[in-house]
């Protein structure tokens, strides 16, 4: 092995067009060398076809989607601000414990003399085990109409957002309000497999509201 | 890059997509820069731009990093979250497309990290994928050697093989891209093509073997 075979390592590793120029010379007339360096050569000229392209139609509205979800929802998506309460972290419930005990007392003081009627007015729990059931449909009830009140707000801005000579803010407010219907189609869909998630029946209150809020500015606009 | 290294002279300069010419021409929709500017300012459409000039290059990275399209799309994704994210607190010193990209190997990293190993081997053409820009003997077998063999790589050798020998970035891009001096970019790329080309070499025949 000569000197010259000796620098091909570092000829190759510097990428350096004289000491390349110097190397390929050397392995014109040296059979090792030059079997190195046509391996190297044609690993390089094998690598571009490695470049890979395939058709993902869906993954540019899978992060439109995303951002919309993050725009209208920022504080889920932020870390929940740590709690630096100087107070220990069983005084809060030591404190509802001594209040429910203190109700609980004061009910059975009371009861005597209010009998079977209502104290304070307040009307007695049903029996019925399925409470939460009930609750659900008066919030989905609720819900439905507030949502048919937004749907009402939309018709009458439809008019104007279908306008043929549309300003760069309508544009603006249509692509809002797309992103806002996609956000809560997918929003619907999650509640649809948990009737009970109450953080993302908030989530989705929030986004009528905005649409709300967004359709309220057409129609400002509009008559203005 | 052109010729992929068909002349060794020309090792380092063969570049067909380059980051850092002097002077490029200013593209139709504007500078990555002057949209990334209007991703400040709320525009979606400008980012969508953003997403069409660097999504299928991203892709191709991310799946040769990850060896699975689904991971690689998800990798896509989330790097465009982060450069949503990250558009109003970042301010030049850079160029877009240089930070951008190390976005992207970051979250491969991070990918990778979560899956506990390096990819098992590829079966990238059994999921549908092409090679973009095939050259002349595209389809020679060392091709699909050399997708086998890259999955063995180190991460940072594999990442800088891929990011200069395929995707065509110069070392200085890369330097900047993966955070590593231009000396070390050089350094693992040879790193690389010793292993690579150790790993491919066909096996001694016993004859040969046996001789003395």
């Amino acid at each position: 092995m000569s000197s010259d075979c000796r620098r091909l390592d570092a000829a190759l590793e510097s990428a350096d067009g004289a000491a390349l120029a110097a190397a390929r010379a050397h392995a014109a007339s040296c059979a090792r060398c030059g079997e190195r360096l046509k391996a190297f050569d044609e690993i390089s000229a094998a690598a571009p076809g490695l470049r890979k392209g395939w058709d993902s139609p869906e993954l540019w509205p899978r992060i439109r989607e995303s951002l919309a979800r993050e725009a209208f929802a920022p504080a889920a998506a932020a870390p929940a601000p740590r709690k630096t309460s100087r107070w220990p972290a069983w005084l809060p419930i030591a404190a509802i414990a001594t209040l429910f005990l203190l109700s609980f007392v004061g009910l059975q003081v009371f009861r005597p003399s209010l009998g079977d009627r209502q104290i304070f007015g307040v009307r007695p729990l049903p029996r019925d085990p399925l409470l939460t059931d009930v609750a659900l449909d008066d919030v989905e009830r609720s819900e439905s109409e507030y949502v048919r009140s937004i749907e009402n707000l939309s018709k009458l801005a439809q008019p104007r957002l279908d306008a043929p000579e549309a300003t760069p803010l309508l544009l603006s407010y249509r692509e809002k309000l797309f992103l806002l219907d996609n956000a809560i189609a997918e929003l619907n869909g999650e509640i649809r497999m948990n009737r009970y998630n109450t953080h993302l029946r908030r989530q989705l209150l929030g986004m009528y509201a905005e649409k709300q809020r967004t359709l309220r500015d057409v129609m400002k606009g509009a008559s203005s | 890059m052109t010729g992929g290294g068909h002349d060794l002279l020309n090792f380092t300069a063969h570049k067909e997509v380059s980051l850092d010419e002097p002077e490029p021409p200013t593209p139709p929709g504007g500078t990555d820069e002057a949209l990334l500017e209007g991703c400040r300012a709320g525009d979606l459409s400008a980012f969508e731009e953003l997403y069409e000039r660097h999504a299928a290059r991203m892709k191709s990275i991310a799946r040769n990093l990850l060896h699975d399209a689904g991971d690689a799309e998800d990798a896509v994704q989330e790097a465009f979250l982060k450069i949503y994210r990250g558009a109003k607190t970042f301010r030049g010193g850079a160029a877009f497309s240089t930070w951008a990209y190390r976005v992207l190997v970051n979250t491969c990293y991070d990918s990778l990290r979560r899956r506990g190993s390096r990819p098992a081997g590829p079966s990238l053409d059994a999921e549908g994928a092409t090679p973009l820009a095939a050259p002349a003997g595209a389809d020679h077998p060392l091709r699909l050697a050399l997708e086998k063999a890259v999955g063995r790589l180190k991460p940072k050798h594999r990442a800088v093989f891929l990011l200069f020998e395929v995707e065509g970035f110069s070392h200085l891009e890369i330097s900047r891209i993966l955070r590593i001096p231009e000396g070390t970019s050089k350094t693992f790329l040879f790193g690389a093509k010793k292993n690579l080309q150790r790993w491919l070499a066909p096996a001694p025949s016993p004859a040969r073997m046996a001789r003395p």
